[in-house]
C-alpha cells in the first residue's frame, strides 16, 4: 500500500505546478525570448532586449511605477484618517441607524465602482478634476476604503476599553493613549488594511483611464497596449514587472510590520 | 450628549466621503441616464434609454454571456478553490512542520497578481499559437495551429472564464480553510476507528462542514465577475461583449446619444449587484458563515 501522505503531496506539487508553476513559464520565456515560433517549445533565441526597453528611462516605466506608487500611497493614506475613526464608532458603539451606516461604507465592494466613476465623470469634468492626479485618488477612495475599514474593525474587535481606561487612570492623555494603547494594538489590522488598499489601487485601469484620461500613466495605462496585440516579449517584461511591484509591496508590508514586534520584544525583553 | 452624536462624528468623514463620491456618483449617472442634463439643456425625465436598451437584442446577447461567464468562472473557481483547501487541510493533519504555511502562501500568490497580468498569463497559455499549443504540436498531437481550439478572445468567454477560475481559486480556498481548520484531529481518529479511510472521511465529514462557507465564497465570485471589466475588455470580443464592457463601448463611442445608454447599463448592473449582494449577506448571517460555530 501506497503511503497516503505520499499520494497527498504528489496531489499537492501536482496542484501547485498547475496552478502557480506553469501559469508562469511562459510569461518568463517570452519576456527574454528573440522570435519564438510555433510549435516550438523553447524560444529560437534568446535575449534581453525586451528588458533593456523596459527599464531604459525612455519607455516612460519608472514615472508610471512613480504615479502608481504616488497614487497608492496617498489613497492608503486618506483611508486611514478616515478607516480609523470610522472603524470605532462602528465596534464600540450600537447607535440609531447603524446597519445603514455600515451598508453606505461596504456599498462599493458589492456595486462596482466604475459605476458610479462613470456617472460622476462629467462633473468632475466640469471641477477640472479629469487628467489630474487629485483627480485619479478621488477615483480610487471608493474602491478601497471599505476594505480599509473593515480590516481596522477586525483588530477593534479585540481590543478592550478596559485597557484604555487603565491608562487613563494612570494619567494618560488622550494622545498618548491612541499612541502608546490603540494604535500598537491596531497596526496589524492597519498593515492588512493598507495592503489590500494598495494592491487594488495598483491594478485598477478602468477608473484610472476614465478620469485620467490618459494623461496620468499609472502602470496598468501604460501596459494595456502592449498586452493587447503589441511585442509579446515587451508585454511580458511589463507584465512581470507589474506584478513584481505588486508582490513586493505586500512582501514589504509585511516584513515591516515583523521586524516592528521584533524590535518590540527586543525593547521589551530589555526594559 | 457628546456620547450620543459621538458615533456619527466619527464616522462622518468616512461617510460623508463615500456618500459624496460613490452615491453621487451613482445619482449623477441615474440622473443622466434618465436624459436629465441640465449643461446640455436637457431637464426633462424619460425612460428612452431603458426602453431602447430593452428593445435591442445586444443588450440580452450581453447580459446572458455575462451571467454564463460569471457562473462558470465561479463553479471552476469553487472546485480548483475547494480541491486546494482540502490537500492542504489533509497536509496539516499529516504533517507537524510548518510547511503548511509555506504551501499555504504559495497558492495565495494569484490573488496578488494584478487582473491585466492574469488575462496575459491566460492569453499566452491559451492562445491557438500559444504554450499549450506548442507543447501538443511538439508531443505530435495536434498537425496545425488552427487544430487547437479558439480559446482567447472567442464568442463563448472561455479566455474570461480560464482567468477568473485560476485568479480566484485562491480565494475561494482562503475563504474555507479557517472552516476546515476546525475540524478536530481527533474527529480524524474517530473516524478512523470506525473504519473510514481518507476518501470517507472528506465525504461524510469534510465536506458538510465546509458546505455553508463553500457556497458563500462561490457567490461572492459570481458577484465579482458579473461586474468585473478589465480582463473582458482583454480576453473577451467586441459583439457580444460582457455588460460592463458593452457599457464602456457605448460611452466611449463619440456620440453624446450614446451615453444615457451606457449609464443605463450601469444602473442596471448596480441593481442587479445589489440585488446579489443581499443574497449572499442573507445566507451568510443565516448559516452563521462570518462567524462559525463553538
Amino acid at each position: 500500500m501506497r503511503s497516503p501522505r505520499r499520494l497527498l503531496n504528489s496531489i499537492l506539487f501536482l496542484l501547485l505546478f498547475i496552478v502557480i508553476g506553469l501559469p508562469f513559464v511562459p510569461l518568463i520565456l517570452s519576456s527574454v525570448s528573440f522570435g519564438w515560433q510555433w510549435p516550438n517549445v523553447l524560444p529560437d533565441s534568446f535575449s534581453f532586449r525586451a528588458w533593456e526597453y523596459v527599464l531604459a528611462d525612455s519607455s516612460g516605466t519608472w514615472s508610471a511605477v512613480g504615479t502608481s506608487l504616488l497614487v497608492a500611497f496617498i489613497v492608503t493614506a486618506v483611508n486611514l484618517l478616515l478607516a480609523v475613526p470610522a472603524a470605532n464608532a462602528l465596534v464600540r458603539n450600537s447607535f440609531r441607524g447603524k446597519w445603514l451606516m455600515e451598508a453606505i461604507i461596504f456599498a462599493p465592494i458589492v456595486i462596482p465602482p466604475f459605476v458610479a466613476v462613470m456617472g460622476i465623470h462629467l462633473t468632475f469634468l466640469r471641477l477640472g478634476l479629469t487628467e489630474t492626479i487629485l483627480g485619479v485618488v478621488l477615483a480610487h477612495i471608493s474602491p478601497t476604503l471599505p476594505y480599509m475599514v473593515r480590516a481596522i474593525m477586525i483588530s477593534y474587535n479585540t481590543l478592550s476599553v478596559d485597557w484604555e481606561n487603565q491608562a487613563r487612570m494612570l494619567g494618560a492623555g488622550p494622545i498618548s493613549r491612541f499612541v502608546h494603547v490603540v494604535l500598537p494594538h491596531l497596526l496589524p489590522g492597519i498593515a492588512a488594511g493598507a495592503s489590500l488598499s494598495i494592491l487594488i489601487s495598483l491594478s485598477q485601469y478602468l477608473i484610472t483611464f476614465i478620469i485620467g484620461s490618459g494623461q496620468v500613466v499609472t502602470l496598468p495605462i501604460l501596459l494595456f497596449p502592449f498586452i493587447s496585440g503589441g511585442d509579446p516579449a515587451i508585454a511580458s517584461a511589463f507584465s512581470l514587472l507589474y506584478a513584481g511591484i505588486a508582490v513586493l509591496t505586500l512582501l514589504g508590508m509585511d516584513l515591516a510590520l515583523k521586524k516592528y514586534y521584533q524590535n518590540k520584544k527586543a525593547a521589551t525583553a530589555k526594559g | 450628549m457628546w456620547q450620543k452624536t459621538r458615533p456619527y462624528l466619527l464616522l462622518l468623514p468616512a461617510i460623508g466621503t463615500i456618500v459624496l463620491l460613490f452615491f453621487g456618483g451613482l445619482f449623477d449617472g441615474l440622473l443622466k441616464s434618465l436624459g436629465y442634463f441640465p449643461a446640455i439643456g436637457e431637464t426633462r425625465f424619460e425612460m428612452t434609454a431603458y426602453t431602447n436598451l430593452f428593445q435591442s437584442s445586444e443588450f440580452w446577447e450581453s447580459l446572458i454571456l455575462t451571467i454564463r461567464v460569471a457562473a462558470l468562472s465561479s463553479i471552476f473557481a469553487a472546485v480548483l478553490g475547494a480541491a486546494i483547501a482540502v490537500s492542504l487541510f489533509m497536509l496539516k493533519e499529516s504533517s507537524k512542520s510548518g510547511a503548511s504555511q509555506v504551501w499555504h502562501r504559495l497558492f495565495q500568490l494569484p490573488l496578488t497578481i494584478p487582473h491585466l497580468v492574469g488575462g496575459y498569463i491566460i492569453v499566452l497559455l491559451f492562445m491557438q499559437s500559444g504554450f499549450l499549443s506548442k507543447i501538443l504540436a511538439s508531443a505530435g498531437l495536434i498537425d496545425e495551429i488552427t487544430d487547437f481550439p479558439v480559446l482567447v478572445n472567442d464568442p463563448f468567454g472561455w479566455g474570461i472564464i480560464l482567468t477568473y477560475a485560476w485568479k480566484e481559486a485562491p480565494f475561494v480556498s482562503l475563504m474555507i480553510y479557517p472552516v476546515l481548520s476546525r475540524i478536530h484531529r481527533s474527529w480524524r481518529d474517530v473516524a478512523r476507528v470506525y473504519g473510514a479511510g481518507s476518501w470517507n472521511f472528506i465525504r461524510e465529514i469534510v465536506l458538510p462542514v465546509m458546505l455553508p462557507a463553500w457556497t458563500i465564497a462561490t457567490f461572492i465570485v459570481f458577484v465579482f465577475t458579473f461586474s468585473a471589466f478589465e480582463v473582458p475588455f482583454l480576453l473577451g470580443v467586441t459583439y457580444p461583449s460582457m455588460l460592463p464592457v458593452y457599457s464602456y463601448q457605448l460611452y466611449t463611442s463619440g456620440t453624446l446619444a450614446d451615453r444615457p445608454e451606457a449609464l443605463a447599463v450601469n444602473i442596471i448592473l448596480a441593481a442587479l449587484t445589489i440585488l446579489l449582494g443581499l443574497v449572499v449577506y442573507y445566507f451568510s448571517k443565516r448559516w452563521n458563515v462570518l462567524k462559525g460555530w463553538d
